[in-house]
């Protein structure tokens, strides 16, 4: 699978909506449920599914979607 | 644990990508059967979820709901059980299992929703549907003594305190460490005596993973005043100072046994203050649910095992006696460890039985026989080898020990088995077995369905008390009239007020009592101590021994005062001394107290419940006549002026045992 779909399946599993569509341009503030809670729990499930780790200050900036497919792809998830 | 998982992995993936595009153009119906069979033991969590999601669409709430729960049996991850947590709560709680409801209190000293979540998801897999009140971040204490915080307004069953050790007040080195660790356990004893004084909550302790990154090196393990030492000396001072009281959950051994270096993931606590790492909160969230669950006790009773691969290596009646592994080489002295902790299990009052697909010859032969076994015939309160279905053979059992199914975790090795048992006696726990033998001690070990409140005397003699009632039934169809056979028990029984020493089996008494409980009114212990000051109250329990066993405290009653009548608010028996006249012979002390007090009649109510439709007679059965029912409720009466106190010629009533020869 594309990472871009892999992505989508995760936010549909962890916003627990099965209709949620991801664009490069997608960050936090275009998802209502995204927020701060949300986002540990978000890091934490892309941690195990794609078997990375981020750094303490990764883990608090990576909000939007296309740094975060580099960011996967960097680490050849991709 | 990839040891725990058994084959198939290849095939699985197939068949799950074929159900996905099954499910996308629309087939829901045809994907289910296909993630069934990708299914493994234990199941994948992913796919439980997968089931859980495709029934919801064909609308089957009540098959999702459980294939939700499954994920709490498959694995700690927290990202399907955060999903789980989600489904179970969309559902209306009418198509949810029954449940016990419970009200928590979540007081912590990090950041604890999604412990809060996962707990409610944990509980619910255990049977108690749980409504959480969090704090505000760490404001537990603020809580805890303002006695109009929003904590005694919820009016908690549980307080659960979820705190990490760096909350402890503690310098990283005292000079007067005695003094520095007194005065850390006198803050957190003064929280518990004040949850207790205010509220009718139990108080449930998280105590404290105590860190590896130690400035001291090697040398604080013997610095008394190094922080390291004093936070293992609060651990152990706050189990001391818990007794009966307070509940604990062994935070520190849960870190210790994942591993410290994942229960403690640094950049989450100092991003969002979660002092406990989010791969390890389900597993957290399940012993805290164990710990809630056996308070409330819903603890199992009995662990029933297989014998060929379970118990011993090959199958006895091909292998023989010589050929059987045990005692000698890996996996022999693997099945000496597993029997031994088997048998550490009994001591602490699971009851054993043996449900085999052998002869009944030849199933034995290894327990008269063989050198190594560590468990012996005796040991086991029921024995059942045949070539019947398990699931039927599961059913007698627990009919003989006179428990129900929910009270049964089942371990065998076979995955058919325990598949058979998950399908056809849905109720009974099943232990997932790894196939190395060595690794069976550690998968029983981490069932928590024997997590007991207390250790009670009775919890000892337990299994004794069960083997001593599987001799009765025997006896029972051997003796002559029933008078008889009664007379031929030696009964006797000490009946007496609640007191201090016998509160916290009282409680547990009331706590899980379900068959035969005339009103299921669960009291807790401020309750009773309260029953206990009223003077217009009568209270007791009664003790009762025979020639075969001591069965402890059994039975009890609570009645109050109203003019001349006597109300009973309570009466309930241990269902393993039930057809033994004990109900007449606790009525024979009421009715006496009761004239003392100058009433002239007993009344008594029965309010059908799920389970007590056994004792729905009970009051006719004792001689009280009917009086009256309304929606379900029955009353009865029996007028002491009349008849006379009740009277039980079986069982002999005395001050304190006196010894016997010839016991059994």
């Amino acid at each position: 699978m594309e990472v871009h779909e892999q992505l989508e399946a995760l936010f549909r599993d962890v916003f627990d909506d099965e209709n949620l569509a991801l664009s490069d341009e997608t960050t936090a503030r275009d998802i209502p449920k995204w927020d701060s809670l949300a986002h540990i729990n978000l890091m934490f499930s892309i941690e195990q599914a794609f078997g990375v780790r981020f750094k303490g200050n990764e883990l608090a900036e990576m909000k939007n979607i296309g740094e975060l497919k580099q960011f996967l792809v960097s680490k050849g998830r991709g | 644990m990839a040891e725990r998982f058994i084959a198939r992995v290849s095939d699985s993936a197939a068949l799950m990508t074929r159900a996905d595009e099954l499910r996308k153009s629309g087939k829901v119906g045809d994907a289910i059967p296909l993630y069934l069979e990708a299914l493994s033991d234990p199941p994948q969590a992913a796919l439980c979820l997968k089931l859980a999601r495709s029934y919801e669409e064909l609308g089957n709430i009540s098959e999702a709901c459980r294939w939700a729960l499954a994920v709490v049996d498959a694995e700690d991850d927290f990202t399907s059980w955060q999903a789980a947590a989600r489904l179970v709560q969309r559902f209306p709680l009418e198509a949810r299992p029954k449940q016990r409801i419970a009200k928590v209190a979540l007081l912590g000293s990090y950041t604890t929703t999604q412990l809060g979540q996962m707990l409610s998801l944990a509980a619910s897999r255990r049977g108690i549907r749980i409504e959480v009140q969090e704090s505000q971040y760490g404001q537990y204490e603020q809580d805890i003594i303002d006695p109009n915080s929003r904590l005694y307004a919820f009016d908690p069953d549980f307080v659960v305190l979820a705190v990490h050790e760096g909350d402890l007040r503690l310098p990283e080195y005292s000079s007067a460490p005695q003094e520095s660790i007194g005065v850390e356990v006198a803050r957190w004893t003064a929280l518990w005596r004040t949850v207790r004084e205010r509220s009718r909550a139990r108080v449930v302790q998280h105590n404290f993973a105590v860190p590896c990154d130690v400035p001291a090196g090697h040398l604080a393990a013997r610095l008394p005043g190094s922080r390291y030492m004093m936070a293992q000396a609060v651990n152990a001072r706050l189990g001391e100072e818990a007794g009966s009281a307070v509940s604990i959950v062994d935070c520190d051994r849960l870190s210790s046994f994942v591993g410290k270096a994942r229960w403690f993931d640094p950049r989450f606590w100092h991003l969002a203050k979660q002092a406990v790492a989010l791969e390890v909160v389900p597993m957290l969230a399940r012993h805290t649910a164990a710990v809630i669950g056996a308070d409330l006790g819903l603890s199992r009773k009995c662990l029933v095992l297989d014998l060929d691969n379970t118990l011993w290596g090959g199958v006895i009646a091909e292998d023989g006696l010589a050929g059987i592994k045990l005692g000698d080489g890996v996996d022999g002295e693997a099945f000496v460890a597993f029997q031994e902790y088997i048998l550490k299990l009994k001591q602490k009052g699971v009851i054993l039985a043996v449900c085999s697909k052998n002869n009944h010859g030849d199933a034995m032969l290894p327990f008269e026989k063989h050198p190594e076994m560590r468990l012996k015939r005796d040991d086991f309160a029921v024995f059942v080898a045949n070539w019947e279905p398990k699931p039927q053979n599961i059913r007698r059992i627990a009919q003989e020990l006179g428990i129900g199914m929910d009270a049964l975790v089942f371990v065998d090795d076979n995955p058919v088995e325990r598949e058979a048992m998950r399908q056809f006696a849905p109720e009974v726990e099943v232990v997932p077995i790894p196939e190395d033998p060595s690794y069976y001690l550690r998968a029983l070990s981490q069932c928590l369905s024997f997590e007991t409140s207390s250790y009670t005397q009775e919890d000892a003699a337990r299994a004794e008390q069960y083997r001593a009632r599987a001799k009765i039934r025997e006896l029972e169809s051997a003796a002559g009239s029933i008078e008889e056979f009664y007379q031929s028990l030696h009964m006797q029984a000490i009946v007496a007020p609640f007191d201090a020493v016998n509160l916290p089996r009282i409680a547990q008494l009331i706590g899980k009592t379900n068959q035969f409980n005339l009103t299921t009114k669960r009291h807790g212990i401020p309750q009773l101590e309260s029953f206990v000051k009223d003077p217009r109250c009568i209270h007791l329990y009664l003790r009762l021994r025979d020639r075969f066993a001591d069965h402890g405290l059994v039975a009890l009653i609570i009645a109050l005062q109203e003019g001349t009548v006597l109300d009973i608010d309570t009466w309930l028996m241990s269902c393993r001394v039930i057809g033994r006249t004990v109900e007449a012979t606790i009525m024979e002390q009421v009715c006496r107290r009761a004239q003392e007090l100058g009433c002239t009649s007993l009344r008594g109510t029965y309010i059908p419940s799920e389970k007590n439709a056994m004792a729905e007679e009970a009051y006719a059965k004792v001689g009280f006549d009917l009086a009256g029912r309304v929606d379900g409720q029955v009353t009865w009466t029996y007028d002491l002026l009349a008849k006379g106190p009740i009277v039980n010629r079986f069982v002999e009533t005395v001050d304190a045992w006196e010894v016997k020869d010839g016991g059994a």
